[in-house]
């Protein structure tokens, strides 16, 4: 019908046939069990929610307007005791090794029940994210063994990361504007390791963790070549943690200051230094750099798309609820047809969220997405069915090797495209707000419904509404998110299109 | 709000934009921890002082007589600085507009007269709720020339720090509900403790038990409806104006913050992005201005369907108050979400007031009854 050159051009048209339909791609090379482990996950989170996150959501909020100084120490231990530290962290690095594109429907489900409670577990896989991205084998294996044995000996172990700081919250999680900003996170190399001076604010979980990765910076004048990366622990001379903050909402998960005064941080806790980053075929150092910010959100920010979906889909719920028990006008209010076209539409946003963050997670299994690698069918399979000590024998004792090294680059940081980069961080960026918007719609929708019952804490909605706003600003707002996607997706296209050059 | 159309009420825009100055801006946050933190008796005190609390109320009941117009002025102020108090005068001026429409004159003077301090001036009253829709759970039975109240009504707005409380209950055996004026220190009056809720966290309200408590009739048996429908009209061009400070409120802290904040290398207000969020918050509020004058106007001069326009301008300004809001906040980024600014506050604020006067949806659906009859 279509001569087959003809045919490739066709599809690479705006939009592009690979980044239009990531689903209908992804589908047939994901290992089929992939589907059972995401019902039983499903399930089993839908348990944690009935006996842990149902009675502890309204009763920790209330808590922490009565108590200042609260910290979430018990939900901590709580998640610790059900696994869900580990749970997404692949075997070779000692954890569960549930597929991780399935931590994004555990994610909505603990979310619908409490987002702040959700964010208090999931958040720490923000800061393994950004672990992961260094591909520093050994110093990954070593934190991530330690939230093992957190688990083990009921000692949590949470990992965060320490990215935002005073005077810069956009200009940290861009490339093209850190230069432009005001960090002042400063990184000095010394003899065996480097001295951090300086403070991060609003990082999640912070006071209650273990291991933080830190991005701090060589250079305060040109941070885009002169990021380093460094894992600090809890404990470690010259770090302290300042306030914490007193937020509207999502106040289970406290967002802490984190201060670093002449704090050394050894060579062997060092993630990645940009500077000696081996030369790319296809990048620039700032490139390199960015592409490790990328990695990390885009598995991130389509898990905040998810936490949007789960708050869109409890404000739905305590809609229903709401209205399926209590009367207006003489009627159950279900039954007045405006609340069911209203009903209807807070279920439609829950759906088109949903689609969102999922079409997201399919482009990160993608050629060039960070799930891939560990979906290939065989090694999915190998790590699924083969006991751990045997990965602890036989693939740990590797990490070390320069080859080692050289091949994850050759994988992850060269064998991702620019392509599949912007495919992937354009996709992440659309599920983040859009489902975050959907949160916000909806917990708004739900209080409209409920007029003064949903006014009052024990009704659990004007939480949501409380707890629905951050999501629209953290992880990027959803005004940069914006930009990213039109940088990453159609930009592109046009080639006098300038981002951030006004 | 416009006020240059109607120059002798500038002197209330000058007492209410420097009471709210004075008592209101610095102690924000700290009035707004209750009830997980103390009360601000102080400044309801000095409001009631200066008059905030009886600007509608006639001369003769001890008020200053102003008609909405001045009301809606003091509203905006007020809540373009703190909503918590703005919930508080309006709460107390819905009740005695109920009042007024019932005919009661006598009794608010007689009140009034007595009243002391701002406790004995304030009426509690549930401001939040249309009875005729959620139904009344109150029951009166007339004992020789009285009336005594048994039953449990939730959320009563100021039922805590009130000497009076207005209440809807239904005498056995009467269609429709009735008003009834009772004294919050009658043996039978249970109070829960404060509800805690989204915003107006210094407006509290309380769940009430009574149980043989003595209410005075308010108005004819069996009209409640009739009173709350005449105060309601009116009162929702009070909203509109609350509604309207808020907004004023979350823009300028958003404009503010926007020339101070850099992002990028430049103050964040010169990134067109931003800028545009702030020219739409820009619309929405002299958008605000314009419909809550011209709502009260039409209030005051009783124009033809006048009620039209005060419900119209409540709940169009609500709806554009919480989008708002939310801006106002991502304005700020993650400083907006926190307790050291105003914002979060006018996000849960301009929600909360909403939902004054009864279900947002239910009173877009009266507009069309009321058009057709």
């Amino acid at each position: 019908m279509i001569k087959p050159k003809e045919n490739k051009s066709l599809l690479e048209r705006e939009p592009r046939f690979e980044d239009s339909f990531c689903s209908l791609q992804a589908i047939p090379q994901i290992p089929k069990i992939q589907l059972k482990e995401t019902r039983t996950l499903v399930s089993y989170v839908r348990k944690f929610n009935d006996e842990v996150v149902r009675p502890l959501a309204l009763k920790t909020d209330l808590k922490t307007f009565q108590d200042p100084d609260y910290l979430p120490w018990d939900l901590v231990q709580k998640a610790n005791e059900w696994g869900f530290y580990t749970m997404f962290i692949p075997k070779l690095f000692g954890g569960q090794g549930w597929s991780l594109p399935s931590h994004a429907y555990v994610i909505e489900e603990m979310s619908s029940a409490c987002v702040g409670i959700a964010n208090a577990v999931f958040v720490h896989y923000l800061g393994f994210m950004t672990v992961l991205a260094s591909w520093n084998l050994p110093l990954i294996n070593r934190i991530c063994r330690d939230v093992a044995e957190g688990e083990r000996t009921g000692n949590p172990c949470l990992i965060t990361l320490a990215i935002t700081e005073p005077g810069a919250g956009t200009d940290v999680e861009e490339v093209e504007l850190v230069d432009r900003g005001k960090v002042t996170c400063y990184a000095e190399k010394v003899k065996g390791g480097y001295i951090v001076n300086g403070s991060k604010i609003f990082i999640s979980m912070g006071h209650v963790s273990t291991w933080h990765a830190l991005i701090a910076y060589a250079d305060l004048k040109k941070p885009s070549e002169n990021t380093v990366m460094l894992a600090v622990k809890t404990g470690m001379k010259g770090f302290s943690f300042g306030k914490h903050e007193d937020k509207m909402g999502q106040r289970a998960c406290c967002a802490s200051e984190l201060v670093f005064e002449d704090c050394f941080i050894p060579d062997d806790c060092v993630l990645g230094d940009s500077r000696d980053f081996p030369n790319s075929q296809i990048r620039g150092t700032g490139e390199l750099v960015n592409q490790i910010i990328h990695y990390v959100v885009e598995v991130t920010r389509a898990s905040v798309g998810a936490f949007g979906t789960g708050v869109a889909r409890g404000a739905y719920e305590h809609a229903l609820k709401f209205a399926s028990e209590n009367a207006v006008d003489g009627k159950l209010l279900i039954n007045h047809e405006w609340a069911q076209i209203m009903l209807a539409e807070m279920y439609k946003n829950v759906i088109a969220g949903r689609l969102a963050y999922n079409e997201a997670n399919y482009s990160n299994s993608l050629k060039g997405g960070v799930f891939n690698f560990l979906q290939i069918k065989p090694l999915y399979y190998y790590m699924k069915f083969i006991p751990q000590p045997i990965i602890d024998v036989f693939f740990v004792p590797f990490y070390k090797l320069k080859i080692t090294n050289w091949l994850m680059r050759q994988i992850f940081v060269e064998g991702q495209s620019l392509e599949a980069q912007k495919r992937c961080s354009g996709w992440s960026s659309i599920a983040k707000f859009f489902g975050t918007d959907m949160g916000m719609k909806n917990s708004q929708m739900a209080l409209e419904m409920m007029g003064q019952a949903g006014l009052r804490h024990e009704s659990g909605a004007e939480k949501i509404l409380r707890d629905s706003k951050l999501l629209q600003i953290y992880e990027g707002t959803n005004q940069l998110n914006r930009i990213n996607l039109f940088n990453c997706l159609i930009a592109r296209c046009v080639p006098q299109a300038r981002v951030f050059e006004e | 709000m416009l006020t240059t159309i109607k120059c002798e009420l500038k002197s209330f825009e000058d007492l209410a934009h420097s009471f709210a100055a004075k008592e209101l801006t610095a102690n924000r946050e700290e009035h707004d921890r209750y009830p997980f933190g103390p009360f601000f008796d102080d400044v309801v005190t000095k409001a009631y002082e200066v008059g905030l609390l009886g600007a509608t109320l006639p001369e003769e009941c001890g008020g200053i007589g102003q008609d909405i117009s001045a009301l809606c002025i003091i509203l905006d102020h007020i809540c373009a600085a703190d909503a918590s108090l703005g919930g508080i005068i309006f709460t107390n001026a819905l009740a005695q507009e109920i009042i007024l429409a019932a005919g009661n004159k006598n009794l608010l003077s007689a009140m009034m007269e007595k009243a002391v301090d701002a406790k004995g001036a304030l009426i509690a009253c549930p401001s939040f709720a249309n009875p005729a829709e959620n139904g009344v759970t109150l029951e009166a039975v007339k004992v020789k020339d009285h009336y005594m109240l048994n039953g449990e009504i939730d959320y009563v707005v100021l039922g805590g720090i009130s000497g009076h409380a207005l209440v809807p209950a239904k005498i056995k055996g009467q269609e429709g509900y009735t008003f009834f004026l009772i004294d919050t220190a009658d043996k039978g009056y249970a109070k829960s403790e404060p509800v805690v809720s989204l915003g107006l966290h210094a407006c509290p309200a309380v769940d009430l038990n009574v149980v043989s408590v003595a209410g005075t009739l308010v108005g004819q048996e069996g009209d409640g409806a009739k009173y709350f429908a005449k105060a309601s009209d009116r009162m929702h061009a009070a909203v509109a104006a609350m509604q309207c400070g808020i907004m004023k409120g979350s823009f300028e802290e958003a404009l503010d913050y926007s020339q101070q904040r850099c992002q990028g290398g430049k103050e964040i207000i010169n990134w067109s992005g931003l800028r545009m969020i702030l020219g739409q918050m820009a619309m929405k509020v002299k958008i605000a201005e314009m419909v809550v004058s011209e709502a009260a106007q039409a209030a005051e001069n009783q124009d033809r369907q006048w009620y039209l326009y005060t419900r119209a301008a409540a709940l169009h300004l609500s709806e554009q108050a919480c989008k708002l809001t939310t801006d106002g906040i991502q304005c700020l980024g993650g400083n907006g979400y926190m307790k050291d600014y105003g914002q979060e506050k006018r996000f849960r604020d301009a929600k909360h007031v909403q939902a004054f006067l009864g279900l947002a949806p239910m009173r877009k659906l009266s507009l069309i009854r009321d058009m057709l009859s």
